[in-house]
């Protein structure tokens, strides 16, 4: 089954791009650590995911490409054609002369309904070049003008015409010493608007993934492309084929279903969050060596102390005894606390998967009371290498990771708010008291959902 | 010219009969033992017992289960069987009160399997079940999924209070797995579309015109083909000895009478409702509880409507009041109003029977003919069959959900101190 995915704003698109990418690379990485048989149905599970086939060849990607200013599309566009291995579709793309001034309300109110119908019906036309449709993967910022606030919009649009496709909506957070003074608005109306319309919520933020640049990667200079592509690399090792079921070699053939299916049933809890081991330059693989037991321990620890990469891990903490609750209700100001997990999913690529041990993603006291590990845990695997990683994990999970960082930006838009700062700026353009009121209302419901795990 | 004198039965054959007769019906049924175990069954020998047990279960439940079968405990199997027959309306008492181990009964469970047997052609029912299928098959009715009882269900501890948000969870995930199901259908159809367009001209018989897949995988995998033909062949083995059980089951019905003939008199004929044992007899005593609440409920009902009728019927008489002649008038009206509501009722039921209803699964031909083979239906017809069903269950859904809507809203009333948040509106 085929993913549609929706490139939204600078960001947006800027990702996208490295994504496509690192996915076609993998895809044809020559080797793989398997037998050509098993590599030509990877490739082709992963083409019949993201490509489309032209006449002449070249795979073009499923993907909508959306923007209010030409700049930056057109140089995605001449990336991908420039490296003569898969290229967007002409005319996939969308975009106006200007741009929105990271005005959310400008966005969501005008934007969006002026270009409604051409926007679908892009995505219509690419929905239906696919044999059947698994769902919508729309990328985007959360605090920007455009990505944010036309990214609800298109997001709610794709509910009401696909109401029975999937949607996952994958969300930049931005650093939290942003430029942008509104970010903090354009945030909780995004989280907000993209909770009740959106099946999951797919997190990676910008502090987080700068870290793992500086500190595992040794990148001096960081830039936004450097960024992009460790975040490429974290999506393609979760969306990359995986075999079916435990003991089979047929590839699955609706991750965004399962992957939906084992993570977020349940409606109040639908952010997720993108773990990655080992994540390090290309020079220093040559040089490196894994083993299953190794990197899975580091990968639980840095699940329940919420660690985001394998340097600098608390192994302090501890998951609590059986029976006892957590130590007291989570209270986000504590430093180093449990993250309690309501579901996992351990994702594992390489040599000798099998042999892996996963048990100790089981233990019960990882997870919330009510929900047992052989509900809450999943684990996928295929024998064929992630790039050039011989062994390589990644960790999907919906836990109370999230809830720091939400509850920071929550309440620094609630003080704002309070003293009606910039309001115009959306009142101006149909977003009254009214929205930020119901914004704040509905996320502080999902902080207190988390925190009562 | 004499007449010609009746040869003398041979005494050896009558004492062949019998066992071919049951070897036949071993050989047809799914899982079914040896012919000696029958006969051990009638005296009733506890190894009988565990077999015919197991052979009962293969008969009653759907084919999904059988793959399943392994995993199901004996002691599953024989809950399942007696909970089976009960719904099925099985008459007698003994066969409830055998033990859930399965150890014993032997003679209770041929005669059973007797009874399933002189209900219906069984054999012929579980071989149309478990036929092999050479093309692409597509059910246009619900009929099958709806009449046959649902495979066993894992027994689900319930400990006290469960957590709310367990079950959301439970329901969300359902929900998902539904829309995963649809997608996946839809891209089985649209993948076969594209199979029978590829392989149009390659099938040697015209009126299909293209392969199906089970067809195109002969061709693709030799391996799977020689399975095909085992799979044909175990079929058609089945057919033959069901063909051989027809022709010689009446020594098996005499020997049955016999069996019954050992059997001990159950303690009271069955009544119009099934006499009800003590609650707590064994595994059955829960769906056997249920009845009883049940037959409670039902007459606690009627009681309920018969007074709501009369007090209707009472006011009603009060309000309208006296005899005058407008109101003679108007009383015709309205019965000459209700009269043709019914016959107009009458002629739609009537016209809609007319129609038959798509039954059963088609092969799937994807074709430019005109017309339809003797025996085809085409889709669009069969989708509208469908699309009428689904506005039926609609109407009823929006029905129900009406009723829960107002059901609610009583409850609102009854609590006065609780605030209700509804969800919020999309």
């Amino acid at each position: 089954m085929s993913i549609v995915t929706v490139q939204l704003g600078q960001c947006g698109n800027q990702i996208g791009f490295e994504v496509f990418d690192a996915l076609f690379n993998d895809s044809h990485c020559p080797g793989g650590l398997c037998s050509k048989r098993e590599n030509e149905a990877y490739q082709a599970s992963c083409k019949e995911r993201f490509f489309s086939e032209e006449e002449n060849g070249v795979p073009v990607a499923r993907a909508v490409l959306v923007d209010m200013e030409r700049k930056v599309i057109s140089q995605t566009l001449s990336k991908a054609a420039r490296s003569g291995r898969w290229k967007y579709g002409q005319h996939s793309c969308f975009c106006q002369k200007q741009g929105s001034g990271n005005n959310w309300a400008y966005g969501y109110s005008v934007h969006g309904p002026r270009h409604k119908e051409s926007i679908m019906n892009l995505i219509q036309k690419e929905v239906e070049k696919c044999d059947s449709l698994s769902g919508f993967f729309i990328i985007m910022s959360m605090a920007g003008g455009t990505g944010s606030g036309l990214g609800a919009f298109v997001t709610q649009n794709l509910q009401d015409q696909y109401s029975s496709a999937l949607k996952m909506n994958h969300i930049i957070w931005p650093y939290g010493t942003g430029e942008v003074i509104v970010q903090n608005y354009n945030s909780i109306l995004t989280l907000s608007h993209l909770y009740r319309s959106s099946d999951a919520l797919l997190v990676h933020e910008n502090d987080a993934v700068h870290k793992i640049c500086a500190k595992l990667m040794n990148i001096k200079q960081i830039s936004f492309c450097d960024i992009n592509q460790v975040l490429a690399h974290q999506l393609g090792s979760v969306f990359q084929p995986t075999y079916s079921r435990e003991g089979s070699f047929h590839y699955r053939r609706n991750p965004l279903g399962d992957l939906m299916e084992n993570l977020v049933p349940h409606p109040e809890f639908k952010m997720l969050g993108v773990r990655n081991i080992p994540q390090m330059s290309e020079n220093s693989l040559a040089y490196s060596t894994f083993t299953w037991a190794g990197l899975l321990k580091h990968l639980r620890q840095m699940l329940i102390s919420n660690a985001k990469m394998e340097e600098g891990i608390d192994w302090q903490v501890r998951p609590p005894l059986s029976g006892l609750p957590p130590l007291g209700k989570m209270s986000v100001n504590k430093e180093t606390h449990f993250n309690t997990s309501i579901a996992n999913l351990v994702i594992l690529r390489g040599k000798d998967v099998h042999s892996a041990d996963v048990g100790a993603f089981k233990d019960p006291a990882l997870y919330t009371s009510w929900l047992e590990p052989v509900h809450a845990f999943n684990v996928w695997k295929t024998q064929r290498a992630f790039r050039k990683y011989e062994k390589s994990a990644a960790l999907v999970s919906n836990s109370q990771s999230l809830v720091k960082p939400l509850d920071m930006i929550v309440g620094k838009a609630w003080n704002m708010f309070a003293s009606r700062a910039y309001l115009h700026q959306y009142t101006k353009f149909g977003i009254e008291e009214e929205d930020f009121l119901d914004s704040f209302t509905l996320l502080e419901q999902v902080i207190a959902s988390y925190c009562n795990l | 010219m004499g007449r010609r004198r009746r040869r003398q039965p041979d005494p050896a054959d009558a004492a062949r009969a019998l066992p071919e007769a049951i070897a036949a019906l071993s050989r047809t049924l799914p899982a079914a033992p040896s012919p000696e175990i029958f006969r051990r069954a009638k005296f009733d020998r506890p190894e009988a017992a565990p077999a015919l047990w197991r052979l009962l279960f293969h008969v009653l439940s759907p084919l999904s289960a059988d793959s399943a079968s392994v995993s199901f405990t004996l002691e599953a199997q024989v809950r399942w069987v007696k909970s089976v027959l009960h719904s099925q309306g099985y008459p007698r008492l003994a066969l409830v009160q055998l033990q859930d181990d399965g150890s014993q009964g032997g003679r209770e469970l041929l005669l059973a399997l007797a009874w399933l047997l002189a209900r219906g052609p069984l054999p012929e029912r579980l071989l149309t079940q478990s036929h092999v299928r050479l093309g692409d098959e597509m059910p246009v009715c619900e009929c099958e999924a709806l009449a046959s009882p649902g495979p066993p269900a894992p027994r689900v501890e319930a400990e006290g209070s469960v957590d709310i948000r367990h079950l959301q969870w439970l329901m969300g995930k359902l929900q998902l797995r539904w829309r995963n199901l649809m997608a996946g259908q839809q891209e089985q159809c649209a993948l076969l579309g594209k199979i029978h367009s590829y392989t149009r001209g390659c099938h040697s018989d015209r009126s299909l015109g293209h392969l199906s897949v089970t067809e195109t995988e002969l061709l693709r995998d030799p391996e799977g083909g020689r399975q095909l033909l085992q799979r044909l062949e175990t079929e058609n083995a089945r057919l033959e000895a069901a063909l051989e059980w027809r022709h010689r089951e009446l020594v098996f019905w005499r020997w049955m009478d016999t069996v019954l003939d050992t059997c001990p008199l159950e303690a009271s004929p069955p009544t119009f409702l099934p006499r009800i044992p003590e609650p707590g007899a064994g595994a059955a005593g829960l769906p056997v509880r249920e009845l009883q609440a049940l037959q409670e409920e039902l007459q606690a009902l009627q009681e309920e409507l018969r007074k709501a009728v009369e007090a209707r019927r009472a006011a009603w008489q009060a309000a309208v009041g006296g005899h005058g002649p407008e109101w003679r008038a108007a009383r015709r009206a309205l019965q000459v109003a209700v009269a043709q509501d019914l016959a107009a009722l009458q002629w739609a039921w009537e016209q809609g029977k007319g129609q038959a209803r798509p039954h059963g699964p088609r092969r799937l031909v994807r074709t430019e003919a005109r017309v339809p083979g003797r025996l085809g239906l085409w889709a669009t017809e069969a989708t509208e069959a469908l699309r009428a069903r689904e506005a039926c269950l609609e109407a009823m859904l929006h029905q129900l959900q009406g009723q829960c809507r107002q059901e609610l809203a009583r409850l609102v009333g009854v609590r006065p101190g609780l605030i209700w948040v509804p969800p919020p509106a999309r």
